[in-house]
């Protein structure tokens, strides 16, 4: 697949990936893959286990090294992880220090930026006020549903101020309720800060309703079989609803398509 | 009355019943007086003696224990981070670690002896030596099972390793540093007893050495007492200690 | 093997080899200038071998294993048996609850002057504290590992109507083999070092006293080949059981 055709003489993408792969004990689970992100984009990845998703989002993120290839942001390689990148963890309950109440948990990003004491509480409040936890700063982890554990998470990566936010399956662990509301609190917070997101998952309908962009990998590339099978925009007006939306034709015609592709990849 | 009180003074009473047997045992001689002294005359030489002495040899002890295992958990802690954060030093050094673990403390007193002396320092040596141990393997744990996914967070966030040490690896350690500093104050308590005993050092230790020779069993018996309170009262201090710094576990 | 496990095999001795060869060093100097402290291990194992030929070596090690042992059956027994009643039984561990609490803090050299008393010097003296030490620890663990047994397990005792004698053996034992396993290898270890410290603290038998003996006599290398060797039965012991829990579980198909 080709990457984005930019015109001669525009600036560097937001991001890029440049003939990423990845190989894992002998076998190469990603083959070469690029594609560009813009700035304020939403791209969902999706794929069925194996296919690199995850490895590819940790590879964008500096956490580990794509095993050829590069990930560039404005320009510069990401081989290390940076506060400008927010990576939103699954396991959101191994992801938050126990020992800490939310607003300690928030705190640690602050901290690390070096951002002064006296500043610290406001900006935490602010954080904690756009994910809907506002009264319940004090409580720990251990106190808090999966739901909240995840927004105290997404509430630390937002303390960053990130220029763009990895997100594992972030929502992957919760009930099909709590997901919903997650996913329209996501929506409205990326709308609001602007950011750019990289969000993996594996529902489908997940992909479609949040993304600008939904990018299907497929698993066990091989010859004329690349990791990267297909690259579709979703080109439904937002905001987008959990009951209109998913009545909307266009929803309708991607998830169609999307299906009978992953339907087929897995002969 | 509820369940909760009803357990209370049933287990009061089981007590009592035992001390009850052991007056009647005693008094009316089924053991002999030399071994089992009654529990009045035994009551009688603990109040005779906090008058005196035995008070002064309560405090030696109770210093010499603390002395030691501040001395060891410090020293512990310091050490353990310095090994734990690493893991090419562990795997350099941890399988020796686990071969001194199972040596008993009071082994090193003959060597400490012909070091230092029948002294007080001699003692002090060995108990924080012997104490440093469980402290030191304990913060090792603790710092090597650091959660992964928290190590990356902390990369994310492109923490210092300074800042990581302090406020991951040292906070997830603390569990296992406070049970390692319990066991610790197990061992001080036992090595000080038998340092005094063999170092003649004044304390408990040595009081109820001298009362035995001496066949005077209720000063043997006070003796034991004041020495199972020291036991009870440190126990249960740091385990307080413990609650309030693990809060965060049982909100 | 491959390099990669020769070298994973090799590496854990390293570090001890270099600390042993910088102490052999430094002790030779020291004895050298007429030290009655330090011995260099080449000398410590020169006298450990000594005393294998002569007897004194296993009379001593004989002594101190045997009344541990001895005094681990009678303490671990019982905690073992009043651990599983206390565990079944909320009303007995509710009942014991102060009593345990009054004695188990009770330091176990703090029976040594009793003990003697009572027994004089000998293997009674010394079976009788290792048996008050491993008690309680046993007593402990046992009572928790029965309390945690799977509630489901005992469910199904009850819905079959097996007798308690039948749920205790057949259900409750076998479900705390792993844990009863943990909970002996620390017994062994506790009655080790307190069968030692009972040694150097006052009875005139066995590995500790050996040591001290040496260490009177101004022979370090004894007194640190007697040192050596106590670490050296430790961990062998240690390692025994690790290996006798890990055929157990593996036969009853435990997790550990």
């Amino acid at each position: 697949m080709k990457p984005n055709d930019l015109p001669v003489g525009m600036a560097e993408p937001f991001l890029r990936f440049e003939d990423v792969s990845i190989r894992l004990g002998g076998r190469e689970i990603l083959s070469p893959t690029s594609f560009d992100v813009a700035r304020g984009e939403f791209v969902c990845i999706v794929g069925p286990s194996g296919c690199g998703k995850t490895t590819l989002l940790r590879a964008a993120s500096g956490l580990v090294a794509p095993s050829a290839g590069e990930v560039r942001r404005k320009g510069r390689a990401m081989t290390e992880p940076s506060r400008e990148v927010a990576f939103v963890f699954q396991d959101y309950g191994r992801a938050l220090l126990p020992w800490r109440t939310v607003e300690g948990n928030v705190s640690l990003a602050l901290e690390a930026a070096g951002v002064p004491a006296a500043e610290r509480g406001a900006r935490i409040a602010d954080v904690l006020g756009k994910v809907g936890l506002g009264r319940h700063g004090q409580k720990f982890p251990v106190q808090l549903s999966g739901g909240m554990q995840q927004r105290t998470q997404i509430a630390r990566c937002l303390a960053q101020k990130p220029e763009l936010m990895m997100m594992d399956e972030p929502f992957g662990a919760l009930d099909a309720l709590t997901r919903q509301s997650l996913q329209d609190e996501l929506a409205r917070l990326v709308r609001e800060d602007g950011l750019t997101v990289l969000f993996v998952t594996h529902d489908l309908e997940e992909a479609i309703y949040l993304g600008d962009r939904v990018i299907a990998l497929q698993a066990n590339p091989g010859l004329g079989r690349p990791s990267l099978a297909r690259m579709i925009n979703v080109e439904i007006p937002r905001p987008r609803d959990q009951l209109g939306t998913k009545e909307h034709p266009e929803f309708l015609r991607l998830r169609r398509e999307l299906f009978a592709f992953i339907e087929q990849g897995h002969d | 009355m509820n369940a909760r009180t009803q357990t209370w003074l049933g287990s009061l009473a089981l007590l009592s019943a035992l001390v009850a047997l052991w007056w009647v045992a005693s008094n009316a001689g089924w053991v002999s007086r030399v071994f089992l002294p009654t529990p009045q005359a035994t009551f009688a030489s603990l109040a005779e003696g906090l008058r005196a002495d035995l008070l002064d040899f309560t405090l030696a002890t109770v210093g010499r224990m603390l002395q030691g295992w501040l001395l060891a958990s410090l020293v512990g802690v310091a050490l353990g981070a310095a090994i734990g954060v690493s893991p090419a030093v562990r795997a350099w050094v941890q399988p020796t670690l686990e071969f001194i673990r199972p040596l008993p403390a009071s082994a090193l007193m003959p060597l400490a002896i012909s070091i230092f002396g029948l002294s007080p320092g001699m003692v002090l040596f060995v108990v924080a030596f012997g104490a440093m141990w469980p402290v030191l393997l304990a913060t090792v744990h603790g710092f090597a099972c650091v959660e992964p996914r928290l190590a990356e967070v902390a990369r994310c966030l492109q923490m210092s390793r300074a800042a990581f040490v302090w406020k991951v690896g040292l906070p997830n350690a603390m569990p296992d540093i406070l049970a390692g500093m319990r066991l610790a104050l197990t061992i001080s308590l036992i090595v000080a007893v038998v340092g005094e005993m063999i170092a003649s050092q004044t304390g408990l230790g040595q009081a109820i050495l001298l009362a035995a020779r001496a066949f005077r069993a209720s000063e043997l018996f006070a003796g034991i007492v004041l020495l199972g309170l020291i036991g009870f009262v440190s126990n249960a201090l740091l385990a307080l200690a413990e609650k309030k710094l693990l809060r965060w576990q049982r909100p | 093997m491959t390099s990669a496990a020769l070298w994973r095999a090799v590496r854990p001795w390293i570090f001890p080899l270099v600390l042993l060869v910088s102490y052999e060093a430094y002790a030779r100097r020291a004895a050298a200038l007429g030290s009655d402290a330090l011995a260099p291990p080449t000398a410590a194992l020169q006298a450990l071998a000594g005393a294998a030929m002569d007897g004194s070596l296993w009379q001593a090690t004989g002594f101190t294993l045997g009344t541990a042992a001895l005094g681990l059956l009678i303490g671990a027994g019982l905690g073992t048996l009043l651990g599983i009643a206390l565990g079944l039984s909320r009303r007995a561990a509710g009942l014991g609850f102060l009593t345990i609490e009054v004695f188990r803090p009770v330091p176990s050299v703090a029976l040594i002057p009793l003990a003697m008393l009572m027994f004089g010097f000998g293997v009674r003296m010394e079976l009788a504290i290792v048996a008050f030490a491993t008690f309680w620890p046993l007593l402990l663990l046992v009572q928790a590992a029965v309390q945690q047994v799977e509630p489901r397990l005992l469910e199904v005792s009850r819905v079959l109507g097996l007798s308690p004698s039948e749920r205790a053996w057949k259900i409750v034992l076998p479900a705390i083999v792993p844990r009863l396993f943990v909970a002996l290898r620390m017994g062994v270890a506790v009655a080790l070092v307190v069968a030692v410290t009972v040694e150097i603290a006052a009875n005139p038998n066995g590995m500790g006293y050996a040591m001290m003996i040496a260490q009177q006599s101004f022979d370090p290398a004894l007194m640190l080949a007697w040192l050596g060797w106590i670490g050296v039965v430790g961990v062998a012991v240690n390692a025994l059981m690790l290996w006798l829990q890990r055929v157990v579980s593996r036969r009853m198909g435990a997790v550990l």
